[in-house]
């Protein structure tokens, strides 16, 4: 405590010079206000205090708060203090103590010690705020002394620009997209597929030899047919193209992605429902002609997965999410005494009455908390996880093992069909395992496959209902085969963290808009406005917007292996086949009688499409229920081939929570030199030496080098790292008295806690 | 490779040792299908081991399938590998019939008790031990020979008598050693008053000596015959001092932290005892050891009681079975329902306070445990473990083990229900798996692992050692004749071992090479270990409690997580028994008038702050931070077992040596006949290799 004070007061004599409002006066010493391109001050506030936890016990930190048309940004006095290499892993566009504006989760005032969430316009203004993001980063911020208009105007400042709803194009991407037109200078390809041509589609159908059977459609050019589908796709070769005009879309199979032997993964989406029964013969009858085409030779026979029903609803994600997400959601612990005389009890609670933080000391949480299985089993989201892994397992089984045509089926194909497809993908195809390959697919699957990420993510405010985390339990799901099976994927789980965190940059088209259709319309490419070039926007998978090369190490897993190649062409996986594949029990057989039953399948489709009520029987059967099993166990009783199929294990003990995401502010959650680093690190180095070696036996052979790894230099020279690490900005490891245990609590603290309970605010009440 | 379980936990293909054996073995060997086991499998058995039934069959759910032989003995049940390597190892892993919970029989998987003796073919038989293995053997032609009737009866028969735990003290030594002549054990025995000797100045302990008061266990039979009291107290002092204590278990040193603080552990104090001013003064200089602040903490305050640690064993091994009914979507609930994981991160919070206290506020310890045989020893080795980096050597961890808990004289045997079910609590393996914690959240900071733990953790029921199988040290010594000079200790109900000269009495369960093969011994290295990566310099500084007199004497309790002041060390003198009037103790104290400097910790403000010193390891034990030892527990179930066999860092090193070698062999000349021996770059590296380097580590974050 006296060490906080001490600190306190240095930061008073800080806060004693002058301090400008202007940032451009402002003096070498003051934090300086980086404003990108495009970006404007809206509004600020001085002398604003931020808590600060630091070696579990908390101090605060003067500065100014500041809101701009990006973000909510605090500049305080001890960003020199950071200077150490665990800021070497920093984000070049979103600082420690930024929030961008669509990251803003809740906000919530403190007014006369209870705790409230803030909307609308105020009568009030609270003394304290507490900023909750949707990277799970709580913020703490002491307005008791600011001028009271300063107060006012931050306060609505911040409430209005994060929560009101918004206009597409006043998204901070176009201002920033026009003020930066001169000075992106990046490489736009990337090597990612981006599909948005008709080349790349192409690319894809030979890439898995898909177009034996399937071909590249250019019928949506200019969006003439349908919104809601990119420009290019791919249909059965078959299929005539006045089909797909026929529905805007709809009840047209569009091909995912093809397996080696041949049997592809397809999408549609539902044809409009009907009340009248000419429609509805008209329907039938289309759908007939389409399954005609499909069904018969050389095309594989062809199951139906109907997302829609019997699987995950949204609504369901939507629940699990937020009472999950509330388990990390954890305030910092009553302010430090010096705050003032009146002793603050801060109070949080969960919007889901379904639990609540029953006080506002993290510490305490965890360490009263011995319920957290169970708290962690009623949010269900793991559950919700095991699902879709599940259903992704029992898709690659129709595939690889029956050789099937598997049809996933949503309403409008754009939710659960990019996250299974992509699972899918992910499992069977070892390109998808390369970052390349990854990013490539989740452009294809869900940029392309029209996720509607500006609805999902609810970035315009437009609509809290449609904010279902999809995406992040798709990235949940590939985090759990990442750990499963780390040699098998390039990138690493810090990948898939920052991945989920640019979710709410908005300076990346990539997760920004509805549809591809929304993308170019609102580029200026579709004729609006012609006389202005196009703009340039800029895509998540440039990296180097956000991380130095030096960060981008850690994006990259060391362990994994390249397969080597034996001709110069990516067909990895039709080459081979794998050990697992030839073990797997031969299928033909089992499929091959079922042409005959020609008649009761079609109408099994047909009355999936339309009613979607039989799906259930197809479903469950038992014949699919053990031939999961026997799918299942045969792959995980043999030695796991990493260029090859990869399933998850999904029993109950091996589903995770995904701690760096979720743990990684947590500062009672920091192992100090401990956790996975600790290997990793060791590791590295002994990669590194043998690399080494290798080269010099190499050189002695006169033979070409082997090329040579980047040394993560982030993990070297660096003593002890936390477990934490590279998220542990928050803590900074210092000698000064460390009390380790938070959970030495003050004499009498049994009291206090009574007290607070009684205190306890509801939602209700607000 | 027995069992299975060792197969799967070490990874190591059998099939690697069986070349090497072929045709030696072949004669020697029972043939897997004569009808007769040979005499040479009646060899080896222990003394006093008959085979009961026998029959050939393949082990299943592992790969590769091994056909060989189960056998049922008097003393345990085993599968024997065709042509499996005899020579020299006594026992690849074999088990007591004590271990088996359930044997069905899988034509309709049935639960096979001893009552139901009705006819049925056997095909394939599974059965769990009590240490969470499952051995998976079916049997040949369907189970339509009458052997494989005549095992399965003879199983569930042994097992019905198996309650009556008569077995281990008729289980005499196993002649491994003999021969072996007089070898220096790999692990200081602690049965000596020189291994005392060096132990203490290993830790550079001076103002301690090794007392000899408890050399014919007339103190005390749990006790080690030697121990260290502070230097300036008479051993008649120890000897009046001791009989105050509960079971004579007075207060000893555990560790002598380089800073000049100690960890004491002592037990009870012996309530109906009436002690003089003398004796008084004696129990206090031996508490206080020179030292002007002690903690004394009460050990079993916010721990579980054995009855609960015995009871959530139960529940976490009902629920590791593989046919528990819990639903995958039930099942963190149900871990969570058996409170063993609550109960290990309560372990570690304790330890992780106590070892602050120890070494960065420097203060002296003592801890007190009305037995002082159980939870002390677990707490004291917790402590050392996180506080010193020598504990955390494959060296210092045995010595760690051997000093704590099988000198200290835990009851292992009553423990691991040996003596029957009434005083039955696994607190060995509580505390191997708050060592699996440590490791899992510090894996570059054990030199041990996990698979060393496995080992210790399968061998507490193996009777061929006296290690574990042993209550009190004095027993031990007994059957070991060590005690035939002292032939005038009373030994009630105890008969003589017979002919026990001839074995090595120097024998311990740190003599692995008993039951494992080199290779897998190797493996007990953890390839992660990296002692640089912190810093060992371990400076020790001044001793501050010697030197600095500091403000008078004061006696603090700790409890709750908060320390409260006390008048006195002693309860005699003006009250009853500290722990008998435990609720005067105890409750939460109001906050006290002085200023604190460390709030948090009720610390009084003399005692300043201080840095966390470098080796100190603060565990983790928030929810999401303690997890679930799948490698051990779920062992028995077939559909986890796959996943968990994964190949470790080692691959890696091994590539790491080739090529050194490969280097230093080509360093003096170029010859380009080498070019046959160049490695593809691309193998280098192959994924196989370094498959599970992070899978091992990436045990997750939940159970």
């Amino acid at each position: 405590m006296s060490n906080a004070f001490a600190a306190l007061q240095e930061m008073m004599s800080c806060q004693n010079r002058e301090i400008h409002t202007n940032e451009k006066e402002v003096t070498e010493k003051e934090v300086t206000l980086h404003l990108l391109p495009g970006e404007q001050l809206l509004c600020e506030a001085s002398t604003v205090l931020k808590y600060v936890q630091e070696d579990s016990c908390q101090h605060g930190v003067y500065g100014r708060l500041v809101c701009t048309d990006f973000k909510i940004a605090f500049l305080g006095d001890d960003e020199s203090a950071l200077d150490n290499d665990e800021t070497q892993f920093k984000n070049k566009v979103i600082g420690e103590n930024d929030i961008t504006l669509h990251c803003v989760d809740q906000i919530y005032g403190v007014f006369d010690e209870k705790k409230k969430t803030l909307f609308g316009q105020l009568k009030k203004y609270p003394e304290k705020l507490i900023i909750h993001c949707k990277d799970l980063r709580v913020f703490q911020f002491c307005l008791r002394y600011t001028k009271e208009e300063e107060v006012k105007r931050i306060v609505s400042g911040i409430i209005h620009h994060t929560q009101a709803p918004k206009l597409l194009k006043r998204l901070f991407l176009f201002s920033y997209a026009t003020a930066a037109q001169n000075n992106t200078v990046t490489d736009p390809k990337n090597h990612t597929v981006m599909f948005d041509t008709l080349k790349d589609w192409c690319w894809e159908l030979e890439r898995t030899k898909g177009n034996m059977k399937y071909k590249a459609v250019s019928v949506n050019e200019g969006y003439k047919v349908c919104e809601r589908l990119p420009a290019y796709f791919v249909v059965p070769t078959p299929l005539p193209e006045e089909n797909v005009q026929r529905f805007q879309g709809h009840g047209i199979p569009i091909w995912c992605w093809s397996c080696h032997n041949g049997s592809a993964l397809l999408k549609m989406s539902a044809l409009p429902k009907e009340q009248d029964d000419g429609i509805l013969q008209i329907q039938k009858s289309f759908l007939d002609g389409i399954y005609k085409t499909i069904h018969r030779p050389p095309y594989e026979i062809v199951k139906t997965e109907d997302l829609s029903s019997n699987f995950l609803s949204l609504q369901e994600i939507q629940t699990a999410y937020s009472k999950f997400k509330q388990l990390f959601l954890i305030g910092f612990p009553s302010p430090p005494p010096y705050c003032g005389s009146d002793h603050t009890a801060t109070l949080l609670f969960s919007p889901s009455s379904a639990y609540q933080l029953p006080s506002d000391n993290s510490t305490e949480f965890w360490d009263t908390d011995i319920k957290w299985f169970s708290l962690l089993e009623s949010s269900s989201w793991l559950d919700i996880i095991r699902r879709c892994l599940k259903k992704a397992i029992e898709i690659t089984e129709c595939m690889e093992a029956q050789n099937m045509n598997v049809l996933l089926l949503e309403e409008n194909a754009s939710d659960l069909c990019c996250l299974i497809s992509s699972l899918v993908q992910l499992m069977m195809d070892p390109h998808c395992r390369t970052r390349i390959g990854f990013q490539s697919l989740i452009q294809k699957e869900w940029v392309m496959g029209g996720h509607c990420f500006l609805d999902r993510c609810n970035h315009l405010r437009q609509n809290d209902k449609e904010e279902v985390p999809v995406f992040l339990l798709f990235l949940d799901c590939v985090w759990q085969l990442v750990h499963q099976h780390p040699p098998a994927f390039e990138f690493t789980e810090t990948y898939l963290t920052v991945l989920s965190d640019s979710l709410y940059i908005p300076i990346f088209s990539t997760f920004f808009f509805n549809s591809p259709h929304q993308k170019d319309t609102n580029m200026g490419r579709e004729g609006q406005d012609t006389q202005s070039k196009p703009l340039n926007l800029l895509t998540v998978w440039d990296w180097s917007v956000q991380f130095e090369p030096k960060a981008q190490t850690l994006l990259k897993n060391p362990l994994y292996v390249e397969k080597p190649k034996l001709d110069k062409g990516q067909r990895k996986g039709m080459r081979f086949k794998h050990q697992r594949q030839l073990s797997l029990p031969l299928t033909q057989s089992k499929s091959s009688p079922k042409r005959g039953f020609f008649r009761e399948e079609t109408d099994h489709l047909i009355k999936n499409l339309l009613g979607k009520r039989i799906s259930k029987l197809i479903n469950s059967s038992d014949e699919l229920q053990d031939n999961f099993r026997e799918f299942y166990d045969s792959w995980h009783s043999k030695s796991t081939d990493y260029h090859g199929l990869l399933l998850p294990h999904i029993e109950g003990p091996e589903l995770k929570v995904w701690a760096q995401r979720y743990l990684r502010w947590i500062p009672e959650a920091q192992i100090l030199g401990g956790g996975q680093v600790a290997t990793l690190s060791k590791l590295l180095e002994m990669m590194e030496e043998v690399q080494s070696l290798q080269e010099k036996i190499d050189e002695r052979h006169h033979s070409q080098q082997a090329p040579q790894a980047e040394a993560p230099c982030l993990l070297r020279n660096s003593a002890r790292l936390s477990s934490l690490f590279p998220f542990a900005l928050l803590q900074r490891h210092s000698s000064k008295p460390v009390l380790p245990t938070s959970g030495w609590k003050a004499l009498g603290d049994e009291d206090d806690l009574a007290k607070r309970e009684d205190e306890f605010v509801d939602l209700g009440d607000v | 490779m027995w069992w299975g379980g060792r197969g799967q936990s070490f990874n190591i293909a059998p099939q690697k040792e069986e070349p090497e054996m072929g045709s030696v073995q072949e004669n020697r060997m029972p043939e897997p299908r004569s009808r007769q086991p040979s005499s040479c499998l009646a060899s080896r058995c222990l003394p006093g081991e008959q085979i009961l039934a026998w029959a050939p069959g393949v082990r299943k759910g592992l790969e590769p399938e091994l056909s060989g032989t189960l056998i049922c003995t008097n003393f345990r049940v085993t599968f024997q590998p065709c042509g499996w390597q005899w020579n020299q190892t006594l026992v690849h892993g074999y088990t007591v019939l004590y271990l088996l919970t359930s044997v069905s029989g899988l034509s309709r998987v049935q639960l096979l008790r001893p009552g139901s003796l009705h006819k049925f073919i056997p095909e394939e038989i599974l059965i769990h031990g009590r240490d969470f293995r499952l051995l998976r053997v079916g049997f040949e032609a369907g189970g339509l020979e009458p052997q494989a009737f005549q095992v399965t009866m003879a199983i569930v028969q042994a097992r019905a008598q198996s309650n009556q735990a008569q077995q281990y003290s008729g289980i005499t030594l196993s002649k491994a050693g003999q021969g072996s002549g007089s070898r220096k054990p790999p692990i200081p025995l602690m049965e000596t008053a020189e291994d005392w000797e060096t132990e203490r100045k290993k830790q550079a302990a001076r103002g301690w000596r090794v007392s000899t008061v408890n050399e014919r266990f007339d103190v005390a039979t749990s006790l080690p015959r030697y121990f260290w009291v502070p230097n300036r107290i008479l051993d008649s002092e120890v000897r009046r001092a001791f009989g105050h204590f509960h079971q004579g278990r007075g207060p000893r040193l555990s560790w002598h932290h380089p800073g000049g603080s100690d960890l004491l552990r002592c037990g009870g104090f012996y309530t109906a005892s009436d002690p003089n001013k003398e004796d008084i003064r004696a129990v206090e200089l031996l508490l206080q050891a020179g030292h002007s602040d002690v903690v004394l903490v009460d050990t079993m305050d916010e721990l579980p009681s054995l009855a609960d640690v015995q009871l959530a064993h139960l529940r976490l091994r009902a629920l590791c079975l593989p046919d528990s009914s819990v639903a995958e979507d039930k099942w963190l609930s149900a871990l969570e329902g058996t409170r063993w994981l609550d109960y290990v991160r309560a372990c570690l919070r304790k330890a992780s306070d106590i070892s602050v206290l120890v070494t960065s506020r420097v203060r002296s310890v003592i801890l007190q445990e009305r037995g002082d045989r159980d939870l002390n020893g677990l707490l004291s080795s917790l402590v050392q473990l996180l506080s010193a980096p020598e504990a955390r050597t494959l060296f210092g961890f045995q010595s760690l083990v051997q000093r704590e808990w099988v000198a200290a004289g835990h009851p292992f045997l009553t423990r691991l229900g040996g003596t029957g079910a009434s005083e039955e609590a696994p607190v060995f393996l509580l505390f191997l798996d708050c060592v699996w914690q440590l490791l899992q959240q510090f894996p570059a900071d054990f030199e041990f692992s996990e698979f060393f733990l496995l080992a210790l953790h399968d061998s507490v029921r193996v009777p061929d050692t006296l290690t574990f199988l042993r209550n009190t040290p004095w027993e031990r010594g007994k059957q070991s004749g060590q005690l035939n000079s002292y032939t005038q200790v009373y030994t009630p109900g105890y008969s003589q071992p017979p002919a026990g000269n001839s074995f090595n009495l120097q024998l311990s369960v740190w003599d692995w090479d008993l039951r494992y093969s080199n290779a897998q011994i190797l493996q007990f290295q953890n390839p992660g270990y990296d002692p640089e990566h912190c810093p060992d310099s371990w400076l020790p500084r001044p001793q501050p409690s010697f030197m600095v007199p500091g403000p008078p004497s004061s006696v603090w309790l700790f409890s709750r997580g908060a320390l409260t002041p006390l008048n006195q060390l002693c309860p005699w003198r003006d009250s009853p028994s500290l722990l008998a009037v435990s609720s005067r103790w105890l409750p939460r104290p109001a906050i006290s008038s002085e200023s604190l400097a460390d709030q948090e910790w009720g610390l009084p403000s003399h005692w300043g702050a201080c840095p966390l010193p470098p080796g100190l390891l603060l565990p983790g034990y928030l929810g999401p931070q303690i997890r679930l030892w799948r490698r051990c527990y779920l062992r028995g179930r077939p559909e986890v077992q796959m996943g968990l066999s994964a190949p470790t860092i080692s691959g890696l090193q091994d590539e790491l040596s080739h090529l050194q070698e490969l280097l230093r062999k080509w360093t003096p000349r170029i010859s380009p006949e080498d070019h046959s021996k160049k490695r593809d770059p691309h193998t280098i590296l192959n994924p196989t290799e370094i498959a599970g380097i992070l899978k091992g580590r990436a045990e997750g974050d939940l159970g």
